[in-house]
C-alpha cells in the first residue's frame, strides 16, 4: 500500500484547497471529521491521504453535524481537531459550534464560503457566511474568524488557526470563498524548522474541584481525557469546576462572559489588517478574494490621481474595531466592499461612522468579485 | 447472617417509589413510622433474621439508600 | 441495626464525592440502571483490572443522560441532545485505548440521535452504548417518543398516538452491531451480565434498558407508579428464545428480553490500527 506524502517544502503551484490541507498537516492538525460539500470537498479527499501515514484518523461521518461532534470529541481525547464544509454544512453545525463554544474545545472549522442562499450555486463564491460564522449559534459568544485571499494564505492560516484554537481555548474559523478554494496559484512550503506549533496546555493533576478546568480569562489548562482527570465536561451552565449549576447567577454571568474575554483580550495573536492608507483618502476596507480588487482598485485610483488607500482585513473576528476605527479617523471616507450585500458592514459601519463617513458596494453581479474599474469610479464620485 | 442497612437519609420514601417493598422474596419491609429529614418516608427492615441476602433491595433501589453485606459473621449468642 | 453513612454503599467509591444525593424522580428506574453499570464496573476491575479512570462517559439530554453525569466520577461529557454516539465516535477514534459508553435515553438516541446510532453499529467500533428506554420524553413534559406504544394519550399526542413505534434493539442488530441485548429494570442482575458483555466485547455493543418513568409515562400509560410499571414489566417480559415459538399476535405488546446478538466482527479501531501499521512500515 503506497502511503501518500505532503508536499515537501519549497515552491508549489496548487490549488488552494490542498494548500490548506496541507497547512493543517504541517499544524499538526491529526484528526479530521468531514463531510463532502462543494466548494470544500478537496480539504476531506486530500487528508484522508495524509492523515493516516501521519498517524491521524480521517472519519468521513454521516453528516456535518456528526462531524463537527466527532471533531470536538478528538479534541478532548487529545488530539488537534478540524472539520472542513461550505455554508449549508455550517448551518447544520451551529448547536455543535455553540457546544465548543461553552465547553472551551479547541477547535479549527473551515468553511469555503459558497453562493447561497439555501443550496444556491455549490461552486460559485461568496461571502455569504461572514455573520454566520460569528452568530450563528444561539446566545453570546466570541470566536475567531480568518480569512485568507490566497492559496499562500490557506497554507499560513491553517498554522496560525490551530495555534490560536490550541492556545485559547475556542473553535477557530478559516472562511475561504469558493473562488480561493479551487483557484491555483504559487505556494510556498516551509521546513518543519520554520513553523512555530503552539500546544494547548494541559491540566496536571489533582481532581475538578480542585482545579480550574474551564472559565479562566487566561485560559484555564485543559483537562484532557484518558489522563485520570476526572473532567467533567458539559454545554450546561457550569462553574469554573465545569460542574452544572443552574441557579447562581454569578455562575451564569460568567459562563456567558469570561469566554468571550478570554478571545477578546488576544487580539495580539490574531493577524492585523493590511494596512495601505494615508490621511484624507477613501479607504476600501476588504477581505478575501475581493481583496485583491480593492488593491487592484486603489493602484488604478492612484494612478488617476485620487486619493485612495486599503485597509484589507485577516482576522474578520473578533472585528479588528482599533484599526478600523484609526483608518476612519485618518480617512475621508471607508467603502467597505465585500461580495455579499453587506455582511462585515454594518460592524465596520458601528466602529467607523462616528468617524466619517462609511459606504457599502458589493459587486456588479453577486458571485463575482468587483471590477476595479466600477470600484475605481466610486472612488471618483466619493473623492473631492 | 447477610446484614441490611437503610440510608434514611437517601431514600426518596416508599409512598412514590417502595420499590424494596415490592422486591424482597421475603416482604420484610415496611414503611417507617421516621420520616427522613426531606419528610419522605423511608423503609424499615421487618425481621432481619429471616433476611436471605438476596440484595434485590439493594440491586433494585434506585438511589443507592440499602446496602446488603452478605456473609457477616456474628458472635453466637 | 448499626450506622451507616451514605459514604459507605459499595458503590459510592465511584461517585463524585461532593455529590450528595440522586437528582431523579422517587421509583425512576435510572438508578437501577446506573446501579447495574457500576456493578459491572465494579466486577471488572476486579477480573480485569478495570478503573473508572479506563472510561470515559458521554451522555445526551433527558433525564437518563443524568446517569453518569454529574455522578460519575471519570471523564465525562455531556453533550447536545442526540448526539453522545457522534462525539463517542470522535473520542474512541482518537483515544483508541480508552473504554468509551454512552448512557442515553431512547428520545435522545433513536429519535434525534437516530442516525448517529445506525451508523456507529455499521461501523461496529467498539464502544458500549447502554439506551434507557422509557418510552416517553420524560425531562420535558411527557411527550411521544419512538418507542412510545401506539395509541396512548401524550402531552403532544392528545388523542393517541398515531404512529407505530420502533423497537430499537432490532433496528440495531440489523444496522450491524456485534452485541445486542435488551433487559427491563426488573432484571437488574441480567442488565450488569450484559454491560460486563458489552464493555468486554470488542465491537458496537447496545444494551437497551427498558426503565420505568413513572411521573411521566405512569401518568400516561395509567400503570402509575414505579412498582406498578416494574410489574409491568414483569407480567410482559417474554425471553428470545421463547418467542421464537409463539405466536406473533401473542407477542403484541410484550417486552422481549435477552440477547438478540452476539457476533465477531473486525472492530473499526483495529481496521485503523491495521492500516496505520501498514503506511508506517512504508514510511521507514
Amino acid at each position: 500500500m503506497k502511503a501518500h506524502r505532503p508536499l515537501p517544502p519549497g515552491i508549489h503551484f496548487i490549488q488552494g484547497n490542498q494548500a490548506l490541507a496541507e497547512g493543517a498537516l504541517a499544524a499538526g492538525c491529526d484528526f479530521m471529521a468531514g463531510y463532502p460539500i462543494t466548494p470544500a470537498s478537496e480539504i476531506a479527499n486530500r487528508l484522508s491521504q495524509l492523515l493516516p501515514p501521519a498517524g491521524g484518523v480521517f472519519l468521513q461521518s454521516e453528516d456535518e453535524i456528526a462531524a463537527i461532534c466527532a471533531a470536538i470529541g478528538a479534541s478532548w481525547a487529545g488530539r488537534k481537531a478540524m472539520t472542513a464544509t461550505s455554508g449549508p454544512g455550517l448551518s447544520l453545525m451551529q448547536e455543535g459550534i455553540g457546544f465548543a463554544v461553552a465547553t472551551e474545545t479547541p477547535l479549527v472549522i473551515v468553511d469555503v464560503m459558497r453562493f447561497g442562499p439555501s443550496t444556491g450555486v455549490p461552486s460559485v463564491g461568496l461571502a455569504g457566511d461572514v455573520v454566520q460564522a460569528a452568530r450563528g449559534s444561539h446566545g453570546d459568544y466570541q470566536i475567531v474568524a480568518l480569512c485568507p485571499e490566497s492559496a499562500q494564505e490557506m497554507f499560513d492560516f491553517m498554522i496560525q488557526a490551530f495555534n490560536l484554537a490550541e492556545s485559547l481555548r475556542c473553535p477557530v474559523f478559516v472562511l475561504p470563498d469558493g473562488f480561493l478554494g479551487h483557484m491555483r496559484e504559487q505556494v510556498r512550503i516551509p521546513p518543519r524548522e520554520e513553523l512555530k506549533l503552539v500546544e494547548r496546555r494541559l491540566a496536571q493533576g489533582g481532581d475538578p474541584m480542585s482545579r480550574v478546568d474551564f472559565l479562566d480569562p487566561q485560559v484555564a489548562p485543559m483537562p484532557v481525557f484518558g489522563r485520570g482527570l476526572k473532567a467533567h465536561v458539559t454545554g450546561s451552565c457550569h462553574d469554573r469546576h465545569g460542574m452544572r449549576n443552574l441557579t447562581d447567577p454569578q455562575v451564569m454571568h460568567a459562563y456567558a462572559t469570561v469566554p468571550q474575554e478570554k478571545v477578546l483580550r488576544r487580539r495580539d495573536l490574531m493577524p492585523p489588517p493590511a494596512a495601505d492608507y494615508q490621511e484624507g483618502e477613501v479607504v476600501l476596507v476588504a477581505y478575501g478574494t475581493v481583496a485583491r480588487s480593492a488593491r487592484a482598485a486603489v493602484a488604478l485610483a492612484r494612478q488617476r490621481g485620487l486619493a485612495a488607500g486599503s485597509l484589507c482585513l485577516k482576522t474578520l473576528w473578533p472585528l479588528p474595531a482599533a484599526e478600523l476605527a484609526r483608518a476612519a479617523r485618518a480617512a475621508r471616507a471607508l467603502l467597505v466592499l465585500e461580495n455579499n450585500t453587506g455582511q462585515l458592514f454594518p460592524y465596520v459601519k458601528a466602529e467607523a461612522a462616528a468617524h466619517c463617513p462609511v459606504e457599502f458596494m458589493g459587486p456588479r453581479l453577486l458571485g463575482q468579485i468587483h471590477e476595479p474599474e466600477a470600484v475605481a469610479a466610486r472612488i471618483q464620485e466619493m473623492s473631492p | 447472617m447477610p446484614q441490611v442497612t437503610i440510608l434514611s437519609q437517601s431514600c426518596k420514601g416508599v409512598e412514590d417509589c417502595g420499590l424494596c417493598l415490592h422486591v424482597c422474596p421475603q416482604g420484610l419491609f415496611s414503611p417507617s413510622e421516621q420520616t427522613n429529614q426531606a419528610g419522605l418516608v423511608p423503609p424499615r427492615l421487618e425481621d432481619a433474621q429471616s433476611c436471605t441476602g438476596c440484595e434485590n433491595c439493594m440491586l433494585y433501589c434506585p438511589d443507592l439508600a440499602i446496602v446488603v453485606e452478605k456473609g457477616r459473621r456474628e458472635a453466637k449468642p | 441495626m448499626k450506622p451507616l453513612s451514605p459514604a459507605e454503599h459499595p458503590l459510592r467509591k465511584y461517585f463524585r464525592p461532593h455529590l450528595k444525593r440522586t437528582t431523579t424522580c422517587p421509583g425512576c428506574g435510572n438508578g437501577i440502571v446506573g446501579q447495574a453499570v457500576l456493578w459491572a464496573i465494579d466486577e471488572l476491575s476486579r477480573e480485569d483490572g478495570l478503573s473508572l479512570d479506563d472510561f470515559a462517559f458521554v451522555s445526551g439530554i433527558g433525564c437518563s443522560a443524568w446517569v453518569p453525569s454529574p455522578s460519575f466520577a471519570a471523564d465525562t461529557l455531556h453533550t447536545t441532545h442526540g448526539r453522545p454516539i457522534a462525539f463517542a465516535t470522535g473520542i474512541k477514534l482518537a483515544l483508541p485505548r480508552q473504554k468509551v459508553m454512552v448512557i442515553s435515553g431512547d428520545g435522545d438516541l433513536s429519535a434525534i440521535g437516530g442516525n448517529h446510532l445506525i451508523h456507529a453499529a455499521r461501523r461496529n467500533l467498539d464502544l458500549t452504548v447502554v439506551m434507557i428506554n422509557n418510552g416517553i420524553y420524560g425531562m420535558t413534559g411527557g411527550q411521544t417518543a419512538p418507542t412510545t406504544p401506539p395509541g396512548l394519550r401524550t402531552v403532544t399526542s392528545p388523542y393517541g398516538t398515531l404512529e407505530p413505534n420502533f423497537q430499537v434493539a432490532e433496528l440495531v442488530r440489523a444496522a450491524g452491531a456485534a452485541y445486542v441485548a435488551r433487559w427491563t429494570t426488573y432484571h437488574p442482575r441480567q442488565l450488569r451480565r450484559a454491560v460486563k458483555k458489552g464493555i468486554r466485547k470488542e465491537g458496537f455493543a447496545f444494551i437497551e434498558a427498558v426503565s420505568q418513568c413513572p411521573v411521566q409515562y405512569g401518568r400516561v400509560s395509567g400503570l402509575g407508579k414505579a412498582v406498578e410499571i416494574l410489574e409491568h414489566f414483569r407480567r410482559n417480559s417474554v425471553r428470545l428464545e421463547a418467542a421464537r415459538g409463539m405466536d406473533p399476535l401473542e407477542l403484541e405488546g410484550k417486552i422481549l428480553v435477552g440477547e438478540l446478538a452476539d457476533r465477531q466482527e473486525e472492530e473499526l479501531g483495529r481496521r485503523w490500527r491495521r492500516l496505520h501499521q501498514a503506511l508506517s512500515g512504508e514510511a521507514a
